[in-house]
């Protein structure tokens, strides 16, 4: 009697195991429940590969992107508008990866480990998202791309709300031409799910002198008081960086004016790898950025094994650069700023079927502020850019807008195959009352002058019709 | 040794309280039941549950009050996962509720039958030979004649295997059989003769059941044969030896039948057979998560849609209609059942109280693991059910049958009964 009761005992090591495996167990649905619970096989929250559970998404002045109605995901009545929020509203079928209804799918639904999927059940949708961008903007902006391929990207670099995004190609997500899209030979639809403002890496060309600038007042300030003679060419170690025209004499502004390879190619010289390479390294190239949860292409700026030659052509924006429209929007934005970063934002808040607001991508307003550049530095470039658009494109191309900008026309011919350049403009307006930085490119569109300046035109017309009073 | 036994008596839990607060619980999980209209005859849910809770009431009337018996933890637990099975029976199968309800009366009815039966160690113990012989005659019989369903030939149905007449699983029942034999034949001769008949039987039975390929019940079988034969010996060195032996036999088995091994080629990997192999343990981990820790009530999960919900993964329709806090809390109860059974080991009238009663409690505690971690992918899943909440009468007897050796390690639950028969 006595043996088997202290042998019972042992049976104590039974119940530890099976209560550490109740914890194990416990553990897991705990650490693993959003990922399971998002799972399609869910029909809580997917229907017929439809997210169903999600809210309502609207863009800022509450036109409705898409809803769930009636056990079904339902889009923007517009066609036109559809089609140009696509890749921002993302499809339900997770298609484009960077959609808010892919990258926000735990919040949208409003699932939560304490009540699961309660509350869709409840109200028989999610949590409703209010974005920051114009349904509007954003279509004018994908009509004014016209032919092209590309992006536009609009924000205030003040606030960072991004008013627009625009991808092209896109489809009507009521309508998508599966057939099509799996059929293309044409190239119609090379990249039809990615958002090219948030995943694309572009070649910057001219754009980058920008950047090549503020490198060379950092390191360097002496250069931007020196004379310059541009003979067609920079010649460096043997070979030679051409420049577009013959500009014979000139300074350092008129030399960004009029985008002279000889002069930037020269001025990168000097200022040297570590130079470019400290100043790229802090504007985030070669770092990981996200816009809340979508993450963005990571822009690459590398001068490992670079001769001097590559170092000019790196200068001007060639060599092995990359950039990300949105980020190259964000340093443009900051210049802007009087070198203040904003960080652009999508999502403005989302809300329970309460009201209650549980996220929001806003800056928050105790943050610590970050500085690209100098106030100096800063205000430097905006005058540079100012003189740009006024000596060069004409104050015309943007009435009234005090428009600072650059375009680019980045080669990517040697690679490619004797494609056409990518066409960039990027700028932003002075004016107080209109804090709004664009960026524009047309992908393997042209010249920077003659195809992404008209359509930045055409876009911050559009902003200014609405913005600015 | 007065003192000692005063230690080792607890205060029993106040069953009044906690039997209205279960009543409540189950009013609200038919009421549940009633608004979402999951149940189609409102009269066949107000009869299941009336009939149910009455059934809970009388009982403990009866006990309690009557008899006064004074300590209820085991029923209160019983009784508490017995109903959360039949609601979950009576939402999702609206025509199966009244063979549910009544499987539930016959458990309770084998619960107070074997009590009496147990009331007599000497009555008891003579009894073994013709349970074991019956036990090794019903595995046989089912071995021959049964229907194979899900794989494993462990069903005897009488009718239409689609419209059955009657169906019962006797190896539910043999479960029983086997704890009972294996306490009774330790406890009345401690020779190496009737230890060797033991071995005999256990070999028998779990022999039978691989043969049936029902190995989650096989391995439930080994398990509890493990246990008697170390209360029994008390010898940790030949219960590992025997171990050892029986998974290199298990090796060998999985080695020589590739069948078996594809029933755990999913393990660890069910995400990756979402669509085939591993279905339902996927819709089980998703909807148990859905469910979130207070549940989506009553009627509104999903899981109950995939096949077999309320039998093999009865787990999870907890988790995702009760929440994952009761189910965690029912998770809880079995090890309550173990626990309890250790902390009155030492005061049982008897080493054959003491061994049915952890035997019993363990066997049910390692088949709940089997399930709960099964349906999980956190071990092989077996396709056991979980005791008292998976649809069935023949697992509804073998639990409550397996309660009354828990019960009856407590001496006071014949306290009254002898001054009774005395007078």
């Amino acid at each position: 009697m006595k043996s088997i009761s202290r042998r019972a005992l042992m049976l104590y090591a039974l119940v530890a195991v099976f209560l550490v495996g109740s914890g194990i167990l416990f553990g897991t649905l705990y650490v693993n429940a959003d990922k399971w619970a998002m799972r399609r096989e869910n029909r809580h929250v997917f229907s017929g590969g439809a997210l169903i559970a999600a809210g309502t998404i609207t863009d800022e002045r509450g036109e409705v992107l898409a809803e769930t109605k009636d056990g079904k995901r339902v889009y923007n009545d517009s066609k036109k508008v559809r089609t140009a929020t696509l890749h921002v509203v993302g499809d339900a079928g997770g298609y484009i990866a960077t959609g808010v209804q892919s990258t926000y799918k735990d919040a949208l639904t409003g699932y939560s480990f304490a009540n699961g999927v309660y509350d869709i059940k409840k109200y028989g949708k999610g949590n409703d998202m209010a974005l920051t961008i114009n349904a509007d903007l954003c279509v004018a902006a994908y009509d004014a791309l016209g032919q092209n391929k590309g992006t536009v990207g609009v924000y205030n670099y003040k606030t960072g709300q991004l008013v627009c995004v625009a991808s092209k190609p896109a489809f009507d997500i009521a309508n998508k031409p599966t057939q099509s899209i799996q059929n293309d030979t044409t190239g119609a639809y090379d990249g039809v799910y990615l958002n090219r403002f948030f995943s694309g890496l572009y070649t910057p060309g001219s754009t980058f002198k920008v950047l090549t600038s503020a490198a060379a007042m950092e390191h360097k300030p002496s250069l931007l008081q020196e004379d310059y003679t541009c003979t067609g060419e920079n010649p460096i170690d043997g070979g030679s960086v051409k420049c577009n025209a013959k500009h014979g004499k000139l300074n350092f502004e008129k030399a960004l004016n009029v985008s002279c390879n000889s002069v930037f190619s020269k001025v990168t010289v000097e200022v040297g790898k570590e130079g470019m390479s400290e100043t790229m390294n802090r504007l985030g190239f070669n770092t990981s950025m996200d816009i809340g949860s979508i993450h963005l292409a990571k822009s690459r700026f590398s001068l490992e094994n670079a001769s001097d030659l590559d170092l000019g052509w790196a200068g001007i924006g060639q060599y092995t650069t990359l950039v990300n429209p949105c980020h190259m929007l964000t340093i443009i934005g900051s210049i802007a700023n009087n070198g203040q970063k904003t960080m652009p934002y999508l999502v403005e808040s989302i809300r329970s079927q309460s009201g209650r607001e549980i996220y929001s991508d806003r800056p928050k307003e105790n943050a610590e502020p970050e500085a690209l550049f100098t106030p100096e530095v800063a205000k430097e470039l905006q005058k540079m850019m100012r003189s740009t658009v006024k000596n060069k494109y004409g104050d015309s191309k943007f009435p009234k807008l005090e428009m600072c900008g650059k375009t680019g026309t980045a080669e990517v011919s040697s690679e490619n195959g004797g494609k056409k350049p990518h066409a960039w403009f990027v700028g932003f307006s002075e004016r107080e009352d209109f804090p709004y930085a664009i960026v524009v490119v047309a992908e393997n569109g042209g010249s920077g002058g003659s195809v992404a300046l008209p359509i930045a035109s055409k876009v911050m017309k559009k902003a200014a019709d609405l913005y600015l009073k | 040794m007065q003192k000692t036994r005063k230690k080792t008596y607890r205060k029993p839990v106040k069953w009044q309280f906690l039997l209205l607060l279960m009543t409540v619980f189950q009013v609200i999980s038919m009421f549940q039941i009633f608004i979402n209209g999951t149940q189609e005859s409102n009269t066949t849910l107000f009869t299941v549950f009336t009939v149910y809770i009455l059934t809970e009431w009388i009982y403990f009337l009866v006990f309690g009050v009557f008899l006064k018996r004074k300590s209820f933890e085991i029923e209160l637990i019983a009784f508490f996962l017995t109903g959360i099975g039949l609601t979950l029976t009576t939402s999702v199968y609206p025509d199966k509720a009244y063979t549910q309800l009544i499987a539930v009366l016959m458990g309770i009815s084998v619960f107070i039958f074997l009590l009496w039966i147990l009331s007599d160690t000497e009555r008891a113990i003579k009894l073994r030979m013709p349970i074991a012989f019956l036990a090794i005659a019903a595995l046989v019989f089912t071995l021959l004649f049964g229907s194979e369903i899900n794989g494993a030939k462990n069903w005897i149905i009488i009718g239409s295997k689609s419209h059955p007449l009657f169906s019962i699983q006797p190896s539910e029942l043999v479960k029983i059989a086997f704890v009972f034999v294996g306490a009774a034949t330790l406890e009345h001769l401690q020779s190496t003769k009737s230890l060797t008949k033991y071995i005999l039987f256990a070999v028998s039975c779990v022999g039978l059941l691989f043969l049936m390929k029902d190995f989650g019940t096989a391995l439930i079988f080994f398990f509890t044969f493990i246990v008697i034969a170390f209360l029994r010996s008390g010898d940790i060195k030949t219960i590992f030896l025997v171990c050892a032996a029986a998974l290199t036999g298990g090796v060998g088995v999985v080695t020589f039948k590739p069948y078996v091994m594809k029933r755990f080629e999913t393990y660890r990997h069910i995400w990756d057979y979402a669509a085939t192999g591993g279905y339902q343990q996927v819709r089980v981990l998703i909807y148990a998560v859905s469910g979130g820790l207070f549940g989506l009530g009553i009627g509104n999960g999903k899981l109950r849609n995939v096949y077999a919900a309320t039998e093999d993964l009865a787990f999870g329709m907890v988790c995702e209609e009760y929440g994952i806090l009761i189910a965690f809390l029912v998770l809880l109860t079995f090890v309550a059942l173990v626990v309890y059974s250790i902390r009155y080991a030492v005061a049982a009238r008897s080493s054959f109280y003491s061994i049915a009663a952890l035997a019993a409690s363990s066997l049910l505690l390692f088949q709940a693991a089997l399930h709960v971690f099964g349906v999980t992918d956190l071990l092989p899943w077996t396709g056991v059910t979980l005791p008292f909440i998976s649809r069935g009468g023949s697992s509804m007897m073998c639990c409550w049958g397996l309660v009354a050796f828990i019960k009856a390690i407590d001496v006071k639950t014949y306290k009254r009964y002898d001054s009774i028969l005395k007078a």
